[in-house]
């Protein structure tokens, strides 16, 4: 069990530091109120997870999974909590600065339609490369590498629409690991596809985890992405009710 | 071109090119829009140049030279002195004036009684240079009856059709003038009939008559003395730097004359060209309104429809202002594009179709005058660069108007609701 704070301290130097976790969460709520209606979405989570860790936030739908990975990524201010990303307090951050965080930190794989229609699928993988400036020829070579690993070797040049579900999910996570980020964070990836190509994602991104040290926080419901994890962290109505970690 | 700026333009255009229909539809409103502004701003500039040619040849030109007083008072004792008549010849040789000047026709107007045997109707009398006059105001062209002064004219008058009707005055007939000369006194001369003219303009069919300049000094006691000295240029648009170069080489006779615009020596026509040009901002004002509109609504329901798109962008490290930029961009591209292609269509329609003039004796069955000018029904279209100028110009404004309020709901969005996933 390791949830709560762990003590160590904030780092806001913007390498990487040894020992930094790659997200720390302190007394994290997020609560929604419409017409009186009052909808605690994230109930008072603490949670720490270390570089390199593949942890899956599980739990009923309506849990509160993808409130939590959103507040964590900066897409949605919290109620009341802190969240470090890589040791930097990002609800002190304004706008622009997250902006800038989301770019250099972190990854983000939606359930579907993740990619940018208009792009082909090398522009897509690319396009954090892009908004970083990355010289052309090593945005090619990278973005190249990570076709052929992915399987995309040939399809460059489609757009999404031509793509299957499955090849627009690998074309998303190619582009949401691209840029080397400390933290990829994933909702429900698989659940638009089927087994095998399911499957065959989760592979993906369990090989790139290793490879690379890439952290990887899944909310999903999908037993099989929950198998493959190292750590479950289990919500109900918005709070952590367990969290599991296997060899 | 920072990278940034370049995928915003690139989202921007291939957002545009996608939607291919939709941008055609909207770009197509904005294109008829200018296709229309052009040619109307171009017959407009046209047959204002007509109107205006018309007004100054038969009035004063588009400059004319007076005695400072002589406009409100029209008495003989403010007139140009043959000084300073030379001083006016002098400034209209200088390089700078002279070649924007066609014409200059010297005139001695005076109020006067035109009595024969039958009647007596009051007159305006002037005194002109046969060869002058000719070139300048054409009033030999509107002859009906007889002929024009000939430079050896003396005692031969060209008379108003309607006046000499309401005289019972054929051609050759004799009739008396009467007028006050330069001393004042009550003065008569007998001329007669050469020709008669009408021209459309009532006033001036009904109570003009022109007879030699010399016999007008010479009867009037004024030798080699004009009421004002009428000059006729290149363009309209001339008058102004026209106007400033003669005022500054009379400037030592300012005490002696007067330089006046066609402007305010014409008041009325001045006015109705300012109505008519008022007519036709409110027409393009209608066709600009009509343009954004279809923008606005294009590009706003492009925004609605691409919400997701935005919330990817965001989640990828975009700022707000910057998806706002991608659609601004976007509404701009379009509208430009768009208008400046109408305007090119509407400059080859008027150019191809309506180079040698558009008729429009159809429309108009009889002559047409307005404010003391026969329009010709024959518009020649004109193309102004100030009017090329203001048309980019309201693109860029019908653009910028058009694309900032999608723009702004662009950066609105909320990214995790964006980003929810519905079945
Ligand atoms: N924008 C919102 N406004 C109000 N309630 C919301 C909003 N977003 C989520 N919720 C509510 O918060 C709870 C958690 O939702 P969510 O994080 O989407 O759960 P999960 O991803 O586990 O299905 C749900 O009860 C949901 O209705
Ligand atoms: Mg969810």
């Amino acid at each position: 069990m390791s949830a709560g704070a762990n003590g160590s301290d904030v780092s806001t130097g913007r390498v990487r530091a040894l020992g930094t976790p790659a997200v720390r969460t302190q007394g994290l709520w997020k609560v929604y109120e419409h017409d009186g209606i009052r909808v605690e979405a994230v109930r008072d989570v603490s949670l720490t997870i270390e570089q390199g860790e593949f942890v899956v936030l599980a739990g009923p739908s309506g849990s509160g999974k993808t409130t939590l990975l959103n507040v964590v990524g900066g897409l949605t201010r919290p109620s009341d909590g802190k969240v470090w990303i890589d040791g930097t307090d990002i609800t002190a951050l304004s706008e622009r600065e997250l902006a800038r965080l989301r770019l250099e930190k972190l990854g983000f794989v939606f359930q579907a339609y993740n990619l940018l229609p208009v792009l082909t699928a090398l522009e897509n993988a690319e396009f954090t490369l892009l908004l970083r400036d990355v010289p052309p020829e090593e945005r090619r070579e990278r973005v190249e590498k990570l076709f052929e690993r992915i399987g995309m070797t040939g399809l460059e040049d489609r757009r999404p629409g031509k793509l299957s579900g499955g090849q627009q999910q690998r074309v998303a996570v190619a582009r949401a690991v691209v840029a080397e980020p400390s933290l990829v964070l994933a909702d429900e990836p698989t659940a638009n596809l089927d087994t095998a190509t399911s499957t065959s994602l989760i592979d993906l991104m369990a090989e790139l985890n290793r490879e690379f040290g890439t952290t990887f926080v899944f909310a999903t419901h999908d037993t099989r992405l929950m198998e493959r994890a190292r750590r479950v962290i289990r919500l109900v109505d918005g709070a952590i009710v367990d969290d599991t970690r296997r060899a | 071109m920072s990278s940034r700026r370049r995928i915003r333009l690139r989202l921007a255009l291939r957002n545009l090119s996608r939607q291919k229909r939709r941008s055609a539809l909207s770009g197509s409103a904005m294109l008829l829009a200018m296709a229309l502004l052009v040619f109307s701003r171009a017959i407009a500039d046209g047959g204002h140049e007509e109107w205006i040619d018309a007004g100054v040849r038969m009035g004063d030109g588009h400059v004319s030279v007076q005695a400072p007083e002589y406009r409100t008072r029209r008495s003989l004792e403010y007139r140009l002195s043959p000084d300073v008549r030379a001083a006016v010849q002098d400034a209209l040789r200088a390089p700078a004036i002279s070649n924007r000047v066609v014409a200059s026709a010297p005139r001695l107007t005076v109020q006067g009684l035109a009595s024969s045997s039958q009647a007596a109707l009051p007159v305006a009398v002037m005194g002109v240079d046969p060869e002058l006059e000719r070139s300048f105001s054409r009033l030999d062209e509107k002859l009906e009856e007889g002929r024009w002064l000939k430079p050896d004219d003396r005692l031969q008058a060209y008379v108003g059709a309607r006046l000499a009707s309401r005289l019972k005055l054929k051609e050759g007939s004799r009739f008396v003038l009467t007028a006050q000369d330069a001393s004042g006194e009550i003065t008569g001369q007998m001329v007669r009939v050469a020709g008669t003219f009408r021209s459309g303009i009532p006033e001036m069919d009904e109570g003009l008559l022109q007879i030699p300049l010399a016999t007008a000094q010479e009867w009037l006691g004024v030798p080699g003395s004009v009421t004002s000295e009428a000059i006729l240029l290149r363009d309209s648009r001339d008058t102004r730097p026209a106007l400033r170069d003669l005022r500054s080489a009379l400037a030592g006779w300012s005490d002696d004359a007067a330089v006046l615009g066609w402007r305010e020596s014409m008041p009325e026509l001045n006015a109705a060209l300012r109505m008519d040009d008022w007519a036709d901002y409110v027409f393009h004002l209608v066709l600009f309104v009509i343009a954004a509109t279809a923008i606005v609504n294009t590009i706003l329901m492009s925004v609605m429809y691409r919400t997701r798109e935005f919330g990817v962008l965001r989640a990828l490290g975009l700022e707000r202002g910057e998806v706002g930029r991608v659609v601004f961009i976007e509404g701009m591209i379009l509208t430009a594009i768009s208008g400046v292609v109408g305007m090119a269509l509407g400059a080859a329609v008027v150019w191809g179709f309506f180079r040698n003039g558009l008729d429009f004796s159809a429309l108009w069955d009889m002559e047409l005058e307005a404010a003391g000018v026969v329009i010709d029904p024959v518009i020649i279209p004109a193309f102004h660069w100030n009017q090329i100028l203001l048309s980019l110009i309201s693109i860029l404004a019908i653009g910028s108007l058009s694309s900032v309020y999608p723009a702004w709901r662009a950066t609105r969005i909320d990214v995790a609701e964006a980003m929810k996933f519905e079945e």
